[in-house]
């Protein structure tokens, strides 16, 4: 058990070196960051997707939610990083509980639908109200800095900011693991697999989901509120489809309710994109055939691949 | 702009939004099947048109054709595609391989068709009618005469002929239909195919109107989603009267307020019309 | 007499202008094991269903439901099974891509009431030994009587008041049948109220306190399983059985 713990201990730090291992350089950390970011991002969807099995196609709106609210608040109020993060989280909170409402008595694909519409909608909010910048979107946001007294943390460039990011992913990992052991991790699970027995087990499936929806959101948020500082700046892009077929990629990819599967499934796709790249359109074409191909011929993702494999080599 | 120019474009508009959303709520009525891809498909076919006339120098009718064709095609393809999972129902991948195939075309078109706005001129654009003060243009007209005959045609041929007995026994009870001898996939297929068709001649008709963008896919889906959920899903006369009801409001809206905003304001009224109804306005009958 | 554990007065269920149910007064005691048998499509299920409160399709119910003198009408079905009221259902009746034992820990950590007994893990294994072996299998990989087990052993592991059974014997072989039967009956002398719905007549006649007819949706016949043995209706029905 002690030595278990142990080797935990030495991959969670050995991961936070693992940049400055392959080589450092602005590209690299740059790269490292984004991918946690994403992840982060990624396993918000994942409670939904994975564990209630169903189709959220709004959570591009929290990842926008977080990033609009720390842009806002650090800009017009100058808050700090801390205060930023939980005003992300508590938006993120009162958007999810207004679109949980509005959508707890739907049927699945109508509840997809109007997630779906409600990114559209937030798309427009975000390209013509001038509050949120409009077109323009919000530029000046300070870099992360953590002021204690005379003591000041800085996270300056994407090499400073690779610690908050690390921090914040194995936040996230802790939160998904800790929920799938819980006792709402299990009713998701159970409402998913056979509604009408975990009614009859007395669970109440608009209660759980509700409750995994309202967990989901603030995750989601706060990759937004870190690629805020990451960017400096915000504007309606935010809500570009491309951050939703991201998202359903990375949580599909690589199996259903595998603690690592959306970070490996977003690392995959962004070292394409960075490093492997076709340009801007047929980078997008891969994206959602490799969406499609995964769906349509491996459904358990890559991992069922290596259980094939596996079987057969015995 | 009078009151009654916006009531005349609000009727254009009306049917536009109607044709645009009646392949979607066969889709879902007959097949109960969804393709967010939808929007996509529209973007590609309202390029192609353009590509075809504009750039190919081939007449405006024909072009309509071959977009149908191309729709048709997308449609049938994509189905084929995904076949698995339709016959496994399996909703939820459905919806997100979809959304994956749309995403696809928005890249493909983007890089065929390139990344500025075009504009799409046919020869009836060019001409404009007045009565009185009220303007009229060609092609508004195009659109309202094609839309009520595609809708009648329709009507007819899915409640009266054996094509259209076929698809609503696949839609009532698959399975069944299967031990009836009736080649499920080939239904699966057609249906997709004439949502290809049906949105791609929504397509070439009223994207005249506007600036195409090979971004604009993902917006369109609003317009569907709120048409079908209003008129009823599956039911082909409740998809003209919403789409006309929501022309005539996004007309005023669009008047009286921002038209920046009129698909979320179009958006809030289909919400508030849900909390209170949750199953949209038409009685759930299977096609009327 | 002590109070019936459960009293259902007045329960009505119309499907579109069909009434598939209509019971004026039915009651389960306190430790005893009622039979509900009749014909397909005699309203079994609706009974059972209809208690809970669930329905298959659009449906108008009324009626009354006490458990414990308790009125649990107000209360969707699953404040009714938290209330301890436990439908094991005929088909889908565990979780499939659980195993055993996640099958056992969720029912047994599930937030139903803590104020009567509650069987434990441990306790479950011991009753049935085979799902104990079975521990790591998914529920899918179950045998039709094993997932029978599990459904009883989860129901009992939530903590029942009354337990309603729906058609357990279906798809059993006859050894397999008698044995679970006999098994409820050990529980329901240890105290368990059951109510067991059942198509196999015969297999209820050896177990059950009390037996009910149920035809077209009423009860025609209600009384003790001695003087019931001997009903016409019931060797009818007992009868028709064999006569398959």
């Amino acid at each position: 058990m002690l030595f278990r713990g142990l080797l935990a201990a030495l991959v969670v730090v050995a991961g936070f070196f693992l940049p400055r291992l392959l080589g450092g350089g602005g590209e690299l950390y740059s790269a490292f960051v984004l991918i946690a970011i994403f992840a982060v991002m990624a396993y918000g969807l994942d409670l939904i997707v994975s564990d209630l099995g169903e189709v959220s196609l709004c959570h591009t709106v929290f990842f926008a939610v977080g990033a609009y609210t720390t842009a806002l608040m650090s800009t017009g109020l100058g808050s700090g990083p801390i205060m930023t993060f939980l005003g992300a989280s508590l938006a993120s909170l009162c958007v999810a509980a207004l679109i949980g409402l509005i959508t707890l008595k739907l049927r699945e694909f109508v509840f997809s639908l109007v997630t779906y519409a409600l990114a559209v909608v937030a798309g427009t909010l975000a390209q013509h109200w001038s509050f949120l910048g409009g077109s323009d979107g919000l530029r000046g946001i300070p870099m992360l800095a953590l002021s204690l007294g005379n003591f000041t943390l800085a996270a300056e460039g994407d090499e400073g900011i690779w610690l908050v990011a690390y921090v914040l992913l194995l936040l996230s990992l802790w939160i998904i693991h800790s929920f799938r052991r819980s006792t709402l991790g299990q009713a998701a699970i159970m409402v998913h697999l056979n509604p009408r027995l975990a009614i009859m087990s007395g669970i109440d499936p608009a209660r759980t989901r509700l409750q995994v929806f309202l967990l989901s959101a603030p995750v989601t948020a706060s990759a937004g509120w870190l690629y805020a500082y990451q960017r400096a700046y915000i504007s309606a892009d935010v809500l570009d489809p491309y951050f939703l077929i991201l998202m359903l990629t990375a949580v599909v990819l690589v199996g259903k309710r595998m603690l690592l599967g959306p970070i490996i499934g977003v690392a995959l796709i962004l070292i394409q994109e960075r490093f492997f790249s076709m340009g801007a359109y047929v980078d997008k074409i891969i994206l959602g055939s490799v969406l499609i191909a995964v769906l349509v011929l491996q459904p358990n993702g890559l991992q069922g691949l290596f259980a094939r494999y596996g079987r057969q080599s015995r | 702009m009078n009151f009654l120019q916006q009531l005349i474009n609000g009727l254009v508009l009306g049917h536009a939004y109607a044709l645009l959303a009646v392949g979607w709520t066969v889709l879902l009525g007959v097949a109960r099947l969804v393709n967010f891809g939808h929007g996509q498909i529209y973007m590609l076919c309202a390029f192609t048109t353009w590509f075809i006339v504009s750039r190919l120098g081939i007449p405006y009718p024909l072009a309509i054709v071959a977009a149908v064709a191309v729709g048709a095609a997308v449609g049938a393809i994509m189905q084929k595609i995904m076949m698995g999972l339709t016959l496994k129902q399996d909703l939820v991948r459905i919806m997100i391989v979809t959304l994956g195939f749309g995403y696809v075309l928005e890249g493909a078109a983007a890089l065929f068709f390139g990344s500025s706005a075009q504009i799409l001129e046919t020869p009836l654009t060019a001409h404009d009618f007045y009565i009185k003060d009220l303007w009229f243009n060609g092609q508004d007209f195009a659109i309202i005469i094609m839309a009520m005959v595609f809708f009648v045609a329709l009507k007819l041929i899915v409640e009266n002929t054996q094509l259209g007995r076929l698809v609503r026994m696949v839609a009532e009870d698959p399975p069944l239909a299967q031990l009836a001898g009736i080649n499920v996939r080939r239904v699966y297929i057609g249906v997709f195919a004439f949502e290809g068709a049906a949105v791609a001649l929504a397509a070439a008709l009223v994207a005249p109107r506007t600036p195409i963008l090979t971004s604009m896919g993902f917006e369109e889906v609003i317009i569907t989603f709120v048409v079908v959920v209003l008129g009823g899903i599956g039911s082909i006369a409740g998809s003209y009267v919403a789409g006309l009801l929501l022309g005539l409001f996004s007309a005023m809206f669009g008047w009286l307020a921002d038209p920046s905003y009129t698909m979320t304001a179009a958006f809030c009224v289909l919400i508030a019309i849900l909390a209170i109804r949750p199953g949209g306005f038409a009685a759930k009958r299977g096609g009327n | 007499m002590t109070a019936p554990v459960l009293r259902v007065s007045g329960l009505q269920v119309n499907y579109g202008g069909n009434t598939a149910l209509s019971i004026e007064s039915f009651h389960v005691g306190k430790g005893e094991l009622v039979g509900v048998v009749g014909a397909n499509g005699a309203g079994k299920s609706t009974l059972v269903n209809g208690v809970l409160g669930w329905s298959r399709g659009p449906a108008q119910a009324r009626g009354d439901i006490f458990l414990d003198g308790e009125n649990l009408s107000k209360l969707p079905t699953h404040e009714r099974v938290r209330k301890g009221l436990l439908l094991i259902p005929e088909s889908k009746l565990v979780f499939g891509n659980l195993t055993v034992q996640d099958n056992l820990q969720a029912a047994s950590r599930g937030g139903v009431a803590t104020d009567r007994r509650r069987y434990s893990v441990e306790e479950v294994y011991g009753l049935f030994p085979s799902l104990d072996k079975r521990k790591n299998s998914l529920g899918a990989q179950l045998s039709g009587g094993e997932r029978q087990m599990l459904g009883i052993a989860r129901a009992l592991c939530l903590g029942p008041r009354v337990l309603l059974l729906d058609e357990p014997s279906i798809g059993l072989a006859p050894l397999l049948i008698s044995k679970m039967l006999h098994t409820i009956r050990s529980l329901v002398d240890e105290g368990l109220s059951v109510l067991l719905v059942e198509q196999n007549v015969r297999a209820a006649l050896q177990v059950v306190d009390r037996l009910v007819l149920l035809e077209r949706g009423s009860i025609v016949a209600d009384g003790p399983v001695d003087q019931m043995r001997g009903d016409p209706r019931i060797i009818d029905a007992y009868l028709g059985k064999q006569a398959k």
